[in-house]
Parts: C-alpha cells; sequence; structure tokens
C-alpha cells in the first residue's frame, strides 16, 4: 500500500481489514470449545508423570522405605521445608549403632519444588508424585509426615 | 574476565574516553561490589555495538562512611537506573547523577543490604505497617571544600494531575508503577517505581550454595525460566572447566527456544489484551497451553521448569518429544496466520501501534534495549548472534531486525522470532544424538577464585550472569542481568507526549516482566 | 396479524366499568408501569446471560457453566450477590450527585425502552414525533456517567467520565444522522407508522444501498453510544481500571451494568424497528402462502427476533476488535461517520425524490 490512498480507499481498506478479523472470531464461534472443566473432567484428566505437586517416599507393601535418615535432603533444601528425626538403634547381632529414622516431616506450604532433595537422596528413598489436588483448610495440614 | 581497576580521579576522564573514542556505546551491565577492605566499587560491563567487542572496567573507593564514584549516567542513559540500582544496595554516591534515590528499596530503609556488614537483624528495618512519603529526587554535588552536598528537587508539584499506574493495575503486567503527571489525555512527565516484589535474591544467593541458587533463576523473568538456569549452568560450567555433553546441548536449545516461543505467544496475547482485544487474548493462551503441556511432560512443570542442573539438565527427554515438537511447530505457524488475521493486521491495531513509542536506535543502544525492543529499532542484538553459546553457531537462523522502532515493529518482531524460533527447532530436533544427558558432578560445587560472566538471549533480551567467587561452595556476589529494567528506562523517553492510551501499548510491546526487574 | 391492542382496550373498558376514568387511568399507568420495569429486567438478565455465552463461544471456551444447567442460573446468583453487596460510603465525594447518578443513567435507558414498539399495539408511548423523543430520551444518559465521574472524586473515573461525555456526544449525531436517513425513506416520525410501512419490505430491502449504509453507520455509532468495544473507552479496563463506575459497589454498579445491557438492547431494538421492520413478518413479494404463514408467527417473537440478531451482531464486533484511542474515536466519529452519513442522507432524499426506491 505504498501508493496514495485516497479516502474512500482508506474507508475501503479499513473495513476490509476489520471484515478478515470478524472472519475468524465467526469460524471460531462454530469450533469445538477448548474449556477444561475440570472437577468434572477428573477421570480424562492427564497430569504429565514428572509434574511435581508433593514430595512422596514411596512404600513397599510391607511398609518399608528406603530412606537411611542421612540428612542429605534436608540440607539440600533450599527453604528448611524437610525435617527429619532420628534415633540411633543398637543392632543386636553385630553390636553396633545405627542411625534410624523416625519421622520424616515435610512442609508442602513451603516447598518451591525444586527437586535437589531427590537429586541428593543417595538411594531414591523420595520421589515427586504428579498428585495435585493439595489444597487444605489449615496451613498445619500442610506439615505432612511422609514414613509410615 | 579480566578487569582493569581505573583509579578514582582518572576515572571519569577514562570513561569518557572509552565511549567516545573506543565507541563502547553499550553498557551491557554494571556491578556493585563491595570488595571488604579494599572498598566498595563498581564494575562496568561495556561492549562497542559495532564490532561486539568487550572490555570490563572498575573503581572503587575505600571511604565506607560517603563512597562517591563519579556519574556516567550522561554517556549511557541506562546507566542513571544502574546507578540508582548500586545507590539503593551499596550506598555508593554517584556525584552528578541527576535524580539519585533509592531504586527498589523503601526510603526509610536502613542500611544498604549488599554491603558486607550490613545488619540483617529485624530490629533495624521491621516491617512497617505505613506507607512511605513520595520520594522526593535529590542531586548530589560534590561541593569545593570536598563534602558531597545534597541538593533536594521536587517531581511533581501540586498543581499537577498525577495519576497513578499501578502497583496493582491491569496493564502493568505485575505490580508495578508508574506516576504520571496529566495534561487531560496526554502524558507531561513519568516516574517509575519499582520494588514492589523485591525478594533480594542477589543477597539470598551469597548465602545459597550454588545448585540452591539455579532453582531461583526460574523465579526471575518466569517466562525465559529455561535461559535463565541456562546462563547460569553455562557460567558456573565455564568457571568448573566443565564440558556438557552434545546432546544436553541440543536439549538445552531446543528447550531455550521452545521457551521463547511460549513467552512470544504470551506477548502476542497481552499485547491484545492491553490493547482490549480480549479474544486474541484467549486465542493465545488457547495455543500456549499446548506448549506448556509439552514442556510439563518433559521437565515436570508449566512455568517452574527447574531443567538445567550444573553438568546436564534435570532428566531426559520423553520419547514421544520430538514427534509433538514436530506436531506442535506446524500448527503454531498456521495459529499465527490466525493472530494476522484477527489482531495484526487490523486497521485498528495499526493505528493503535504505528508510530506511537519510537525508540532511536542510537537510544536503544544507550539504553542497553536488547532483545525484541532493541531489534525492532535497528540494532543487531542478538546474543546468539553475538556471541554464540550452546548450538547457536551451528544453526541456520535470522535475526529479525526491524527499522522503525515503534510498537508495530516491536510488536512484528517478536511474530517472526517464532517463526525463527520453530526453523532452530527444526532443525535440531531430528538429529538430537546419543549420550548421557547429565555428566556427574562432585557433591558439592565449589568455583575457583575469580570472577566469570555468561550471557544468554532470554525470551526479552540479554540475560546475563556475573559471579565473583572466593572459591567458596556459594558465590561472594552475584548479578543477574535485568532484561526489563532497560526497557522500563526507556519508557520515560517513550511517554512524553503520547497519551494514557499509548502507555498500555508502549507497555505491552516492551514486554517487560515485574520479577526479573525486581530481583 | 394478532393486535395486542384488543387486549389493552379490553383492560381498559373493564377498568372503567368498575370506576371513574381518572383512576382508571392511574391503575393504568401503574400497570403499564410495573410491566415495562419487569420486562426491563427480564431482558436485562437474558442479554447478560448471552453476552456471556456468546463471547465465550467466540473465544473457544464455554461460558459460566456451573450455576444451573448450562449455567442458566448464573446471572441470577451475581444480581444476588450484587444486592447483598455492602454500598460503600466514600469521603468527600459529592454524595448527592454520587447517588443520584446511577437513577439518571438508568432512568434514560427505562424511558427510552419504553418507547419501543414490541408488536402491534403493543407501545407505551406512540405519538408522532416518536423517534424524536426517543433520542432525546436516550440521550440523558451521558448526564448520569458524567456525574458520576466527577462526583467519584477518583482519577480514573474523572478521565473516563470526560472521554464518555466527548464519545456520547458525538456518536449521537451519527445516529441522529443515520435515522433521519430513515424517516426520509418512511416519511414519518411515529414508530407505529414506521413499521406498518415496511409491511411490503423492510426498510433495509427497500432502501438498498443507502439504506444499507446508514445501517452500518447505525451498528457503529450505536455501539460507541453504548460505550461497548472497541468503543469502551469510558471503561477501558486496562487504561481505567473500571472508568466511570470505578468507585460504585452494589447495586450502584449493578445500575449501571444493568443499563449499559439495556442500552445494548434499545440500540439494537431501534435498529430493527427502522431497518429491519420491527415486529412486521417477513414477507415476499409474491408467495402468499409463505406470508400468511409468516403472519401467524406474533409480532413479538419477530421483533425480538431481529432485535437479539442485532444484539449478536454487535457482540461480535465487540469481541473481534481491539479499543481505540480516544482521539481516534473522534476522528472517525468526525472525519468518516459525519460526512459519509451526510453525504448518504443527500443520496437517499435524492433516491425517494426520483423514486428510485424499492
Amino acid at each position: 500500500m505504498k501508493q496514495k490512498i485516497t479516502y474512500l480507499g482508506r474507508v475501503y481498506w479499513s473495513l476490509k481489514s476489520l471484515l478478515t478479523g470478524m472472519k475468524v472470531t465467526l469460524k471460531e464461534f462454530f469450533t469445538p470449545k477448548v474449556t477444561e472443566q475440570y472437577p468434572e473432567n477428573r477421570k480424562t484428566l492427564k497430569i504429565s508423570e514428572r509434574h511435581r505437586a508433593r514430595l512422596i517416599m514411596p512404600h513397599d507393601e510391607e511398609g518399608n522405605n528406603l530412606c537411611i535418615a542421612c540428612g542429605l535432603c534436608q540440607n539440600a533444601c533450599p527453604n528448611g521445608s524437610i525435617r527429619i528425626t532420628t534415633k540411633n538403634i543398637v543392632d543386636e547381632e553385630s553390636g553396633k549403632s545405627k542411625k534410624t529414622l523416625v519421622s520424616y516431616e515435610y512442609d508442602l506450604g513451603c516447598c518451591m519444588f525444586c527437586q535437589l532433595c531427590v537429586n541428593a537422596c543417595p538411594k531414591g528413598a523420595i520421589k515427586f508424585s504428579n498428585d495435585f489436588e493439595n489444597a487444605v483448610f489449615d496451613r498445619s495440614k500442610l506439615v505432612q509426615k511422609l514414613n509410615k | 574476565m579480566n578487569t582493569t581497576f581505573i583509579p578514582l580521579n582518572e576515572f571519569r576522564s577514562q570513561m569518557e574516553t572509552l565511549r567516545r573514542d573506543k565507541g563502547m556505546d553499550f553498557l551491557r551491565d554494571m556491578i556493585g561490589m563491595d570488595w571488604g577492605e579494599d572498598g566498595l566499587g563498581v564494575i562496568y560491563l561495556l561492549e562497542n555495538s559495532a564490532t561486539k567487542e568487550n572490555i570490563s572496567v572498575a573503581t572503587r573507593t575505600t571511604d565506607r562512611v560517603a563512597p562517591a564514584i563519579p556519574t556516567v549516567s550522561d554517556l549511557w542513559k541506562i546507566a542513571n537506573i544502574y546507578e540508582r540500582e548500586v545507590f539503593d544496595f551499596f550506598g555508593i554516591i554517584f556525584n552528578g547523577h541527576p535524580n539519585l534515590r533509592r531504586l527498589f528499596l523503601r526510603n526509610d530503609w536502613v542500611g544498604y543490604p549488599l554491603r558486607k556488614d550490613y545488619d540483617e537483624s529485624e530490629a533495624v528495618n521491621p516491617v512497617r505497617m505505613y506507607s512511605e512519603n513520595n520520594q522526593n529526587d535529590c542531586t548530589y554535588t560534590l561541593a569545593e571544600d570536598g563534602t558531597i552536598k545534597q541538593i533536594p528537587d521536587t517531581l511533581f508539584d501540586n498543581n499537577e494531575y498525577v495519576i497513578n499506574i499501578g502497583p496493582q493495575h491491569p496493564a502493568t503486567h505485575g505490580v508495578l508503577r508508574f506516576r504520571l503527571s496529566l495534561e487531560g489525555e496526554f502524558i507531561n512527565k513519568v516516574d517509575i517505581h519499582c520494588g514492589y516484589i523485591h525478594r533480594g535474591i542477589e543477597k539470598i544467593s551469597e548465602k545459597y550454595p550454588y545448585p540452591q541458587i539455579l532453582a531461583l533463576t526460574d523465579r526471575l523473568d518466569y517466562l525465559s525460566a529455561h535461559q535463565n538456569r541456562h546462563a547460569l549452568c553455562m557460567c558456573i560450567e565455564k568457571a568448573m572447566g566443565l564440558e556438557v555433553t552434545e546432546r544436553t546441548q541440543y536439549i538445552r536449545t531446543i528447550m531455550d527456544e521452545l521457551q521463547r516461543i511460549d513467552s512470544h505467544l504470551l506477548f502476542i496475547s497481552c499485547a491484545a489484551m492491553d490493547l482490549g482485544a480480549l479474544t486474541t487474548f484467549i486465542y493465545g493462551f488457547r495455543d500456549r497451553e499446548k506448549l506448556l503441556d509439552i514442556m510439563e511432560e518433559v521437565t515436570g512443570g508449566r512455568l517452574i521448569q527447574n531443567y538445567n542442573v550444573i553438568g546436564g539438565v534435570q532428566a531426559d527427554i520423553t520419547p514421544g518429544f520430538a514427534e509433538k515438537v514436530k506436531t506442535f511447530c506446524k500448527d503454531i505457524l498456521n495459529k499465527l496466520n490466525e493472530y494476522n488475521d484477527v489482531f495484526t493486521n487490523n486497521i485498528i491495531t495499526r493505528k493503535r501501534m504505528l508510530g506511537i513509542g519510537v525508540l532511536s536506535t542510537e537510544d536503544v543502544i544507550s539504553y542497553g534495549c536488547t532483545g525484541g525492543t532493541g531489534r525492532a529499532s535497528g540494532w543487531s542484538c542478538d546474543v546468539r548472534k553475538r556471541h554464540p553459546y550452546a548450538l547457536y553457531d551451528k544453526v541456520d537462523f535470522k535475526e529479525i531486525i526491524y527499522n522503525n522502532g515503534d510498537c508495530y515493529d516491536r510488536f512484528l518482531v517478536r511474530i517472526d522470532e517464532i517463526k525463527e524460533s520453530v526453523r532452530i527447532i527444526e532443525q535440531l530436533i531430528d538429529s538430537i544424538p546419543e549420550g548421557e544427558y547429565k555428566v556427574k558432578t562432585k557433591p558439592i560445587i565449589r568455583i575457583p577464585e575469580g570472577s566469570y560472566h555468561a550471557a544468554v538471549e532470554g525470551s526479552r533480551g540479554e540475560f546475563g550472569v556475573f559471579i565473583e567467587s572466593k572459591g567458596d561452595k556459594s558465590p561472594y556476589r552475584i548479578k543477574f542481568r535485568p532484561m526489563g529494567l532497560p526497557l522500563i528506562a526507556s519508557m520515560e523517553t517513550m511517554l512524553k507526549g503520547n497519551k494514557i492510551a499509548d502507555l498500555m501499548a508502549i507497555g505491552a510491546t516492551l514486554d517487560y516482566v515485574i520479577p526479573d526487574i525486581d530481583r | 396479524m394478532y393486535d395486542f391492542s384488543i387486549i389493552t382496550t379490553a383492560i381498559d373498558q373493564f377498568l372503567r366499568s368498575l370506576m371513574p376514568s381518572g383512576l382508571a387511568i392511574f391503575i393504568e399507568c401503574v400497570l403499564v408501569g410495573a410491566c415495562v420495569l419487569v420486562a426491563y429486567i427480564v431482558l436485562a438478565i437474558i442479554m447478560i446471560f448471552m453476552e456471556r455465552k456468546v463471547c465465550a463461544a467466540f473465544q473457544c471456551r464455554l461460558g459460566p457453566m456451573r450455576v444451573g444447567f448450562w449455567g442458566t442460573l448464573q446471572v441470577f446468583s451475581d444480581v444476588f450477590k450484587m444486592i447483598i453487596k455492602e454500598i460503600i460510603d466514600l469521603k468527600r465525594t459529592d454524595n448527592m450527585l454520587y447517588n443520584l447518578a446511577p437513577f439518571l443513567v438508568v432512568l434514560s435507558s427505562v424511558l427510552t425502552f419504553s418507547c419501543l414498539p414490541f408488536a402491534k399495539g403493543m407501545e407505551v408511548l406512540d405519538f408522532n414525533v416518536g423517534l424524536f423523543f426517543l433520542m432525546a430520551t436516550s440521550s440523558f444518559g451521558v448526564l448520569g456517567i458524567m456525574l458520576a465521574g466527577w462526583s467519584s472524586n477518583n482519577k480514573y473515573s474523572m478521565i473516563g467520565a470526560m472521554r464518555s461525555g466527548a464519545q456520547m456526544v458525538s456518536y449521537e449525531l451519527s445516529i441522529g444522522i443515520s435515522m433521519l436517513t430513515l424517516v426520509v425513506l418512511s416519511g414519518t416520525l411515529q414508530l407505529s407508522e414506521i413499521v406498518s410501512r415496511q409491511s411490503d419490505a423492510w426498510f433495509i430491502v427497500k432502501g438498498h444501498i443507502p439504506a444499507f449504509i446508514a445501517f452500518v453507520i447505525y451498528l457503529i455509532a450505536g455501539n460507541a453510544e453504548t460505550n461497548r468495544g472497541p468503543f469502551d473507552l469510558p471503561e477501558a479496563e486496562s487504561e481505567l481500571t473500571a472508568g466511570y463506575h470505578t468507585e460504585y459497589s452494589g447495586m450502584g454498579f449493578g445500575f449501571f451494568y444493568v443499563a449499559e445491557f439495556m442500552n445494548l438492547f434499545i440500540v439494537s431494538g431501534i435498529a430493527s424497528t427502522i431497518f429491519l421492520g420491527g415486529w412486521m413478518p417477513l414477507h415476499i413479494l409474491g408467495l402468499d402462502g409463505f406470508n400468511a404463514a409468516m403472519d401467524y408467527i406474533p409480532g413479538v417473537v419477530w421483533f425480538l427476533g431481529k432485535t437479539f440478531f442485532v444484539i449478536w451482531l454487535l457482540m461480535w464486533i465487540r469481541w473481534t476488535f481491539p479499543r481505540l484511542r480516544i482521539d481516534q474515536v473522534i476522528t472517525l466519529e468526525w472525519k468518516y461517520l459525519v460526512p459519509i452519513g451526510i453525504v448518504n442522507l443527500l443520496i437517499m432524499t435524492l433516491c425517494v425524490v426520483m423514486g428510485w426506491t424499492l
């Protein structure tokens, strides 16, 4: 549109550009909608495997976990959202004392999902799950005990 | 990185020589430093925009009570706001600066937080429950007897119609505050207030070990989370002499470009929303959603990605990744046509953007407005071309340059950059080599003593990381070059004489992200 | 063809037989007033729901889905929320004007609304300068908006109100000119007469090209007159947060909101009356069977059908375009719409004089 544009030409080009836009919206008016109706579509909802929503500690069928209470995750956490309590148990056979886990407390409220704890864990005892429905009514409920 | 120290008395004349004779017209970054015994000072990273030659110079003073350094704000326009930042955090007074006052912190803040002898106790700076007074400008000059004199100077007088845009306002894309003095619909004066969400990331980082700092970079400019983390990882790897695998480089490059598309899609949507086209806004977010799904599958996050780690990436790409990316790339090119039809080529959009908020090439260089804003004004400032990193010297892509420097060009640059990003991804996606995605590193990462700098092209400009290390597991000083601070600094030139509605068009097309400004 | 006046006459006679005529007229006035207000509210609710759904459809969304089937009860819950909200008293506002402003806006739109001919015999006011009266009443809504902006003691509101004043006063002109074009064609200002003269063909067909141009100008100016996008500068949410009604809460805001929607209905109603034949069914010359079948559909349905079609058109425009800037709004009016409208008026006059109408 380098040439000199007349008054009516301007009206024509403007209207044309407006109508092109209206054509697009009209097309979208009849296309299927993309809204996700969240609580209703729970069954079909796909959350990717790697999504980090909550730290969990997997347990096997007998209720054992892999945690050796080394405290590396606690050190790695920038926000101090992990607190490990340990006690020393003396092994009867060998007589050596061994550090074992009493409670593994995790504060979801101040976790920033940086995955440093999971990276730090030498045993792979903790991981992030994609279970994202973590809303609670009370802040104190966000502090979870991960071991059984 | 080699820094040349200039003695304080020669500093001003040497800087003038550098600027005028050596053509160092781009002030990449200005880093305030507290060297402890050696005094307080500033490191200037300079670049010649024509030859791409880089140097870094520094100056310092041992006076800790009233440290003063001559200003360079008349040589580089961006120094104006950078000097305010340094003043805010280090208390260094820049002699002759036109309005030296705090940039991020409240003006009743006690102490200068980034000094090593700063008192952190809450008794000194309690949470104040009253609002601060509006700040007045002041100028510092060196009086003849050698003392520094403060000359107050009011910004707005009582007769002016001053209106606040922000901190809570739909058009500021976050918590930024403009004070505008209006004459009818026209803007007379602008004053920009930052710092509403300043988190002191640079201060926190001085205590964190390096891997933990990585977790914070995603929270700077959340729309270039990958690039930010890439820059820090690159800087640390460079310092440690760590070589990452070819596969990592491929993955990082592809993810950077995906992130760029993501950011530009959000830019298009939000620019449309600021101009009142809500439908285009929803279309943009609809298509961005598909990209976020792809990224979530690989990285596990939608906004906070946590993907790059020192020595590689967090996890290998998923098996279906390449296919999904290729489908998306094909799809997005069609969608761009749709946006063009419904928004870009629209007569109303053109009228709102053409010729509005013009920045000249000299201005963008002087302000250091990199990214789309710089390229729309005809400055070839793409870090991917200037100082290639990762695989950018191996792929074939065009640096998009427009010359008018108005809002419309800034908008078009982003649309064309999406196309270029798609081209880069298509070149790489089929040839990702086999190999390790991460090289093993020691559990505790230490960086040898020295200062290091790395820069990447973020979604909206050059993102730089500067690390000064004393050999510890956490940095002595870390500085992130914000992409947005030069952008909002340049708004003042653009806004004068324009209308309120133009503020939205200009702000939208500058595409600043507040958490990046308020680090 | 149904004639609604049969019912009204019957009621009138029934009342007069029971009581003196003065009292009967008083009761009739109250009844009519009540009917108008009820219709006003019902239509407003329908339109708010329609706006949400239509807007959602244009934006590839579903819109409200939760409250009631397909979100049908959403508007009611919103109205309920608005009624129970606290009305906030602000310091340093001009209290009387601040409280008066929403009523002025609603009053203007109710008055205009009651002029619309819904069906044959179903109009409250039908006198020989109907169209003129309608324009007069619709134009003092701007007063309420200006007062709201002024009395709120808020700088955003003030700018919004100023923009609104400039815009609405300007666009009144275009609306007037395009209406005038049609008045030239119809030869009368009486609304019932305008409709009945479209029994053979709607004016947009009868007046062909000039009528169509007038229709387009009317739609643009009407959109601007109701402060809807792309002309929603007085309340541009990304610039002035909410413009002139920023400070209003509860029903104060509700009045502005309802009045805005009803102004849209009024604009569309007038468009359908003067361009699309009002309550007149679709008649095609020569197809008597078809015409007779069309006559069985009541006039109200025709009127509302046409009106809602025009509303849909306006919503389509609103949800497609970005917002103009204030100087561009004024430029569009004074440099484009008014000159084109005036030339169009001349062409129409020429057509009518030369008998070139269909």
